[in-house]
């Protein structure tokens, strides 16, 4: 048999108090690129903004300042990435954001498009994907990815509510949300674009998080019956921690091959979606370790229910 | 034993439907290109079926155009608001079936939009151009020279006058900042002025270099005095009469100057309501230079290209592209008394205000004649200007607001590297859980390739699309269903610890970890359910087949692999 992790026996409840500690500034961030997005300051791709992107190549090499100043005179904000690694040379996306009415995308795709001939001349820049949203898309899109978020938060609470108790709920909720929060702040922090992927992806992380921890409440569900006379509750759920410790880190493990590749591999499309699948995958099993589990031990501390 | 067998009976029967459900998308993806051109050679039909019945590819994946067009409706009247919208979806997919493409799609939304779908059509600027224009054809006449040299005339006296307060203004701005030296300057600057226009008189270029005029202070003295016709070359001419008339060329790079000069307010008030200047459609290279036509032209409408009748591509003697057509009746003769009233004259062809070309008229035309293209215009401009011209004009201009297109090189880039990387991960992923759990483990991984062979045909049953999102809802299955066995694999280990045997350990194992499983599961699902129900587009692509892949990952966890482990229970050994 080979092991990664033998039989293990770490105070993971004991040091609950700095793991709270961690946790609390992953949330205030993760609050602060909330607040942030709430607000528009945040870096929202075009999906959510609004705008045009561009992407497309030239003929000949350009640099990548040249373009800029190309377009800077009447795109000051214009947001100009090469793209590498793309079957065409002399690849780029341009992004522009937040157009005040719905028929100003295609003017400005034009407009950058002329400017673009005016500097380069002969040398054609070709468009191999054109995308304008406009102002009212890119809020309905906002509302819908918020009610998905909503809706699925609240089926979940009440599945593991019915499975579990109302506690387990909670507590599987906060660490969820402890996750999604934690990610949108790295996100922020990193100056990433909020765009539909991430949000796919906070969302893919909601559901691999929330897997982690039902299986460490399961271990904990299943021990709670075996010891009910002895022990004693923080015991018995770390205990139950350890016990999952192989099965958590192996999962872990493979996820993160996966998505490591797609994040090497994918391309510049899927670089971030796997970026924040990995800062999730990473933070969900810290969180269904340090988190979740610690969380209900607190509660039972407080309000002792299992073990009177 | 007797629940073993329903397992094998059921999963051979899901694999049969799995087969039958994949065969087709199977067949397609192993085609060669070859083997694809000459399928439509044969029968373009027997391919679109393929496509039809194969796992279809989203806008991202095989390329495509997604527009959303808003009919400008305010430009109507009332009574021709009533079924616009209606009649422009009627008009585009006429145009449109003019494309051959697979599976176009047009819908009305909400009440002046209009969503055009052409998943697999890579030509967007092509389909742009054929959804978007208006497709008015106007046959106009082209002004007399004499009139067309004096409003030219003036407007290049207001257009001096115009750069001139330009230039001043900046000069003057520069000056206010040293409020002390205003005054001087003032006086200064005038003389300079005044000296100037004296210089500029009496052709000094040695004062000049003052440069007055900042649009372009290389120009010569008589350039600067004339804006407008200096950069304007005439090149419509009539060998036979010898009169020459108001067409001219210039060249690409000042198209957008002149452009910014005839829309001054104050330009437009030296043409007269019944004269327009008009561009031609397409640039054409003429002594080695780029240059677009500027034309002079009468503003009345002359005929219309709603009366033109039997349109079809064609080539005139030199193998250049035109567009045929015919008259009959009313429309026939009164082209024919246009024409005969007009013999040596040239005639302007206008689609959406643009000049396809300014032919002579050279005798009267009754029943059938043709728009001539100029020399740049390939073939298949003709070919797109027929469909437009058959399909008719939209009621009203359409602008885009929305947009998604992606080319067949992107959306192949996209594809090959969504399932480059993915084939990667899933060998990895075989590679450590072999290692790691042995010959549990290749079970484990026959169950993946099991999992993700029935996700793929359930998809292509479904008829569901697969888009990026959906490539990522299935790597995340595969994580999803790796998980289930390792869950499994720990417990049978665990059990195996206590001293169990292989027989025990494994009923334990399978029955333990079940809960786990079903539970993290469900709680996926209900994720998987809400995006979608809740989100769009993309979101939903990934949701389908993140649902679709979970489900079946239950299915390969508790019944296919649990199979091959009824068949080890009876092992002293577990490889785990």
């Amino acid at each position: 048999m080979f092991r990664i992790i033998g039989d293990t026996n770490i105070d993971f409840i004991g040091v609950r108090k700095v793991a709270f500690g961690i946790s609390a500034v992953l949330v205030l961030t993760g609050f602060l690129g909330l607040f942030m997005i709430w607000t528009g300051q945040a870096n929202l791709g075009i999906d959510f903004a609004g705008g045009v992107m561009v992407t497309g190549h030239f003929d000949e090499p350009v640099a990548i300042d040249q373009l800029r100043s190309a377009l800077h005179s009447e795109f000051p904000d214009a947001q100009i990435t090469e793209l590498k690694g793309f079957e065409e040379p002399n690849a780029f996306i341009l992004k522009t954001k937040r157009p005040e009415t719905e028929s100003e995308g295609q003017l400005r795709l034009n407009r950058m498009d002329e400017l673009i001939r005016e500097s380069f001349g002969d040398n054609t820049f070709t468009h191999d994907s054109e995308h304008i949203i406009g102002p009212a898309v890119g809020e309905s899109l906002r509302k819908d990815a918020q009610w998905a978020v909503f809706w699925s938060l609240i089926g979940i609470v009440s599945y593991i509510g019915i499975r579990f108790d109302f506690r387990s709920g909670i507590a599987a909720t906060i660490a969820t949300f402890h996750d999604v929060l934690a990610v949108v702040g790295i996100v922020y922090i990193f100056g990433i674009e909020f765009d539909l992927l991430i949000v796919t992806a906070l969302l893919t992380l909601a559901g691999y998080s929330l897997t982690d921890t039902v299986v460490v409440f399961d271990r904990i569900r299943e021990n709670l019956k075996k010891f009910r006379a002895k022990g004693e509750f923080a015991s018995t759920v770390n205990t139950s921690i350890n016990e999952v410790l192989s099965r958590t880190i192996n999962t872990s493990l493979t996820v993160l091959l996966v998505v490591g590749t797609l994040y090497i591999l994918g391309g510049e499309v899927l670089k971030n979606f796997a970026l924040a699948l990995i800062l999730g995958v990473i933070i969900g099993t810290y969180s269904s370790i340090f988190v979740a589990s610690p969380v209900v031990v607190e509660w039972e501390a407080r309000k002792p229910k299992r073990f009177k | 034993m007797q629940l073993s067998n329903w397992r094998v009976v059921v999963t051979l029967i899901l694999l049969v439907l799995a087969v039958m459900a994949f065969w087709n998308t199977f067949k397609l993806w192993t085609l060669s290109p070859e083997d694809k051109a000459a399928m439509l050679e044969k029968d373009p039909g027997s391919l679109t079926t393929l496509e039809q019945k194969a796992i279809r590819l989203g806008l991202d994946l095989q390329g495509g155009i997604h527009v959303v067009l808003r009919v400008k409706l305010e430009e109507l009247n009332e009574a021709e608001k009533e079924d616009a919208v209606e009649r422009a979806i009627h008009i585009i997919r006429n145009r449109i079936d003019g494309l051959g493409v697979t599976e176009p799609q047009i819908q009305k939304q909400g009440n002046d939009r209009i969503i055009v779908d052409l998943p697999g059509f890579t030509d967007a600027s092509r389909a742009e151009q054929l959804i978007g224009q208006t497709a008015l054809l106007e046959f106009k006449m082209i002004e007399s020279a004499e009139n067309a040299n004096l409003i030219i005339s003036r407007i290049d006296s207001v257009i001096a006058a115009y750069e001139k307060a330009k230039a001043d203004e900046t000069e003057e701005t520069a000056a206010s900042a040293d409020t002390l030296a205003v005054t001087i300057e003032d006086i200064d600057t005038s003389t300079i002025k005044a000296s100037d226009i004296l210089a500029e008189l009496m052709g000094d270029s040695l004062v000049d270099t003052a440069g007055l005029f900042d649009f372009d202070e290389t120009l010569s003295l008589s350039e600067n005095d004339r804006p407008l016709s200096s950069r304007l070359d005439p090149i419509l001419f009539n060998n036979r009469t010898g009169i020459s008339w108001p067409g001219f060329a210039v060249n690409k790079d000042q198209r957008a100057l002149i452009d910014r000069w005839l829309n001054l307010p104050e330009t437009k008030k030296q043409i007269p309501i019944d004269v327009q200047f008009a561009w031609s459609t397409r640039s054409q290279i003429t002594n080695q230079r780029e240059v677009y036509y500027l034309y002079v032209l009468k503003r009345k409408v002359q005929f219309l290209g709603k009366f033109l009748e039997g349109i079809a591509p064609s080539r005139d003697n030199f193998g250049g592209p035109m567009v045929q057509f015919r008259l009959s009746g009313d429309a026939s003769a009164r082209f024919a008394q246009l024409t005969g009233a007009n013999i040596d004259k040239p005639m302007a062809i206008l689609l959406d205000d643009k000049v396809e070309s300014a032919p002579m008229i050279q005798s009267k035309i009754r029943g059938s004649g043709q728009i001539t293209m100029g020399s740049s215009a390939t073939f298949e401009n003709a070919r797109d200007l027929s469909i437009v011209l058959k399909a008719g004009a939209l009621p009203a201009p359409v602008e885009i607001i929305e947009k998604n297109v992606v080319g067949a090189t992107l959306g192949a880039d996209s594809i090959k590297k969504g399932f480059f990387s993915s084939l990667i991960g899933l060998a990895l992923v075989f590679i450590y859980i072999g290692v790691y759990y042995r010959l549990s483990g290749l079970i484990a991984n026959v169950g993946l390739v099991f999992n993700i062979f029935f996700l793929l045909a359930f998809m292509a049953g479904l008829g569901a699309t697969l888009t990026m999102p959906g490539i990522a809802g299935i790597i995340l299955t595969i994580g999803i269903s790796i998980d289930a066995n390792i869950l499994i694999f720990e417990r049978i280990r665990e059990e195996l610890r206590t001293g169990k045997t292989v027989r025990a350990s494994i009923d334990a194992g399978y029955n333990r970890a079940f809960i786990a499983i079903f539970d993290s599961h469900v709680t996926t699902l209900i994720t998987a359910g809400a995006l979608f129900l809740l989100g769009s587009g993309p979101i939903k692509g990934f949701a389908v087949t993140l649902f679709v892949g979970v489900s079946i990952s239950l299915y390969t966890a508790y019944v296919i692999t649990k199979q091959i482990f009824e068949v080890r229970k009876s092992y002293k050994t577990l490889s785990i």
